[in-house]
């Protein structure tokens, strides 16, 4: 399968990356590891005139700031941040998160930010358009959603996949962009549209620079739970990412986050499932109402799984990553 | 049926690449993956090219030290930088510890996936010379044997390290 062609530019730095993509007009990309670029083009769903090669930029090692936040630059590779000693002291759920991910060839080559804004998947989508069993579907400008006819012109059931982006959703990181006119900060959560055709809210000249993980205060717990067929290589059936925190006495809930990731077309939170946990007594009978709780979210059937599969998943393991997450707590309470 | 046309706005460019420790001067388009480049312009037919899709880990190949997808890199990104490939491993006649052991445990079958996993391999003991079971595992993921020859291979991965090689078997 050959590539069509296509111009390249490297960029030194964000900045200019940002740059080149005004100079080289809509149709420009920027490629960090290239691991969902460059399938995505191989198979047409993206065919950039020009790419921005960021490779020949080195990334800034993890580190602490001033207000003792961890800041990551966006050009850290997934392997660095699963190895990271910074990271996995300080934010295990991300090292572990960074872990989950594909293959080790990919975690060695594949980008934080490339991890972010990967592209949202789809069954029929992702496949070599001679092989699409009938036509263009909406987003590739055509004229019918075929996995599911009965969408909305305007409605994508592509499912966003990222294992890393609920982890720091649930942590409330935020993202440093870079765009022509400068810098500006966002919560990561509202990088996602919720809009499978365009599921990015990113202006078309900006990238991410960084990701800022603030500081866990003591007596807080994470859980984290991929589900995947083969446990190995493999994207998500789902992705529960939980941050929680205990009271004093380290019995009641005073703080979650609930995130769902790899089952819509954003990562969710779970609220519902949060409200039936805080300020309440941490135990079974807590964790039971929370699982309860994750119907709200509304999965979409996607990669083979049923709606009804996805949702028993997601009741079973929720209730197992947040008993996790508490006894986690627990021991950070007890050390402090 | 999707438009084949292709325009040719990519512009050719002369990069430098080491491979196994040899300089290549390469004219490439931006377009060509490093497999591609490898394969058919410096002719190490080693490297196979297998799903393209970033899945099987056939095309795996040491670049500047780390484990990387041939098929998902461009060589254009590869000016200046350092390539080992599965013919740099043997010098001459004399193989290297993992290769003895591949053949040793009978790790082979219909011998595709084999340059990949040897590279993969190669990687994980230059960086822990005595991988755990779990460690060998989560290292090979990302290389598929389509004659799921897999417990062989661990064993080999294990006979290189001067660890037995019962354990795996069970
Ligand atoms: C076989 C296979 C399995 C995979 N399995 C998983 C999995 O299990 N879990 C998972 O999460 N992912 C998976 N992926 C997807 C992907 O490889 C990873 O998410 C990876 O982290 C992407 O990073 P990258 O640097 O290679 O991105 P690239 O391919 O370089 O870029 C991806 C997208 O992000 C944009 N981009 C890149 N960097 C920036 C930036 N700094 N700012 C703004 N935009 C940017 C690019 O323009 C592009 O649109 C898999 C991929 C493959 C091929
Ligand atoms: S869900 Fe989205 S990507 Fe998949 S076929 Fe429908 S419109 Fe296309």
């Amino acid at each position: 399968m050959i590539l069509f062609d296509f111009q390249y530019e490297r960029a030194r730095s964000l900045a200019e990356a940002a740059t080149l993509l005004a100079s080289l007009g809509p149709d420009a990309r920027v490629m960090a590891g290239g691991t969902d670029l460059l399938p995505n083009m191989r198979t047409e769903i993206a065919r950039p005139a020009a790419l921005v090669g960021l490779g020949g930029i080195t990334a800034a090692e993890p580190q602490v700031d001033a207000e003792d936040n961890i800041r990551i630059d966006a050009l850290t590779r997934l392997a660095a941040i699963a190895d990271s000693p910074l990271i996995r002291k300080r934010q295990p759920m991300l090292a572990e998160a960074a872990r989950a991910v594909a293959s080790n060839q990919i975690r060695q080559m594949g980008t934080l930010g490339g991890n972010l804004c990967q592209d949202t998947r789809c069954l029929y989508l992702n496949q070599q358009h001679d092989f699409q069993f009938v036509a263009p579907c909406y987003k590739r400008a055509g004229s019918c959603c075929y996995p599911f006819p009965q969408n909305k012109p305007d409605v994508c059931w592509s499912v966003y996949m990222s294992d890393i982006a609920p982890a720091l959703i649930a942590l409330e990181a935020e993202i440093s962009i870079v765009g022509e006119s400068g810098m500006r900060r966002l919560p990561l959560e509202q990088l996602y549209s919720g809009n499978g055709l365009k599921p990015f809210t990113l202006g078309k000249n900006e990238v991410i620079e960084a990701v800022i993980v603030p500081a866990t205060p003591a007596r807080s717990g994470y859980g984290y739970h991929k589900s995947s067929r083969r446990g190995g290589l493999e994207f998500a059936t789902s992705v529960i990412a939980v941050a929680l925190r205990l009271d004093d006495a380290l019995m009641r809930c005073t703080q979650a986050r609930i995130v769902i990731g790899a089952v819509r077309e954003q990562p969710i939170r779970a609220e519902a499932a949060e409200k039936a946990l805080v300020g309440h007594e941490v135990g079974a009978a807590a964790y039971d109402a929370a699982a309860a709780a994750v119907h709200e979210i509304k999965p979409l059937p996607h990669h083979g799984f049923t709606k009804s599969f996805i949702v028993d998943n997601l009741r079973v393991y929720l209730r197992r990553v947040l008993a996790h997450a508490v006894e986690r707590a627990r021991a950070s309470g007890m050390v402090a | 049926m999707a438009d084949r046309s292709r325009e040719l706005s990519g512009k050719s460019q002369v990069i430098s690449i080491e491979v196994n420790g040899e300089l290549h001067e390469v004219t490439v388009r931006p377009r060509h993956t490093l497999v591609e480049v490898l394969r058919e312009k410096i002719g190490l037919t080693g490297t196979k090219d297998g799903c393209e899709q970033g899945v099987c880990g056939a095309c795996t190949i040491l670049l500047e030290g780390r484990p990387a997808l041939s098929c998902l890199t461009l060589a254009i990104e590869c000016d200046g930088k350092k390539v080992r490939t599965v013919e740099g491993l043997a010098n001459g006649e004399k193989v290297t510890a993992i290769q003895q052991a591949f053949l040793d445990q009978g790790a082979v079958q219909c011998g595709f996936c084999t340059p990949g996993m040897l590279m993969s391999a190669t990687a994980l003991l230059e960086k822990n010379p005595k991988p755990s079971l779990p460690e060998i595992k989560k290292a090979l993921e990302g290389n598929l044997c389509r004659c799921t020859g897999y417990n062989a291979i661990v064993a080999a991965v294990r006979q290189a390290s001067g660890q037995g090689v019962d354990p795996v078997m069970q």
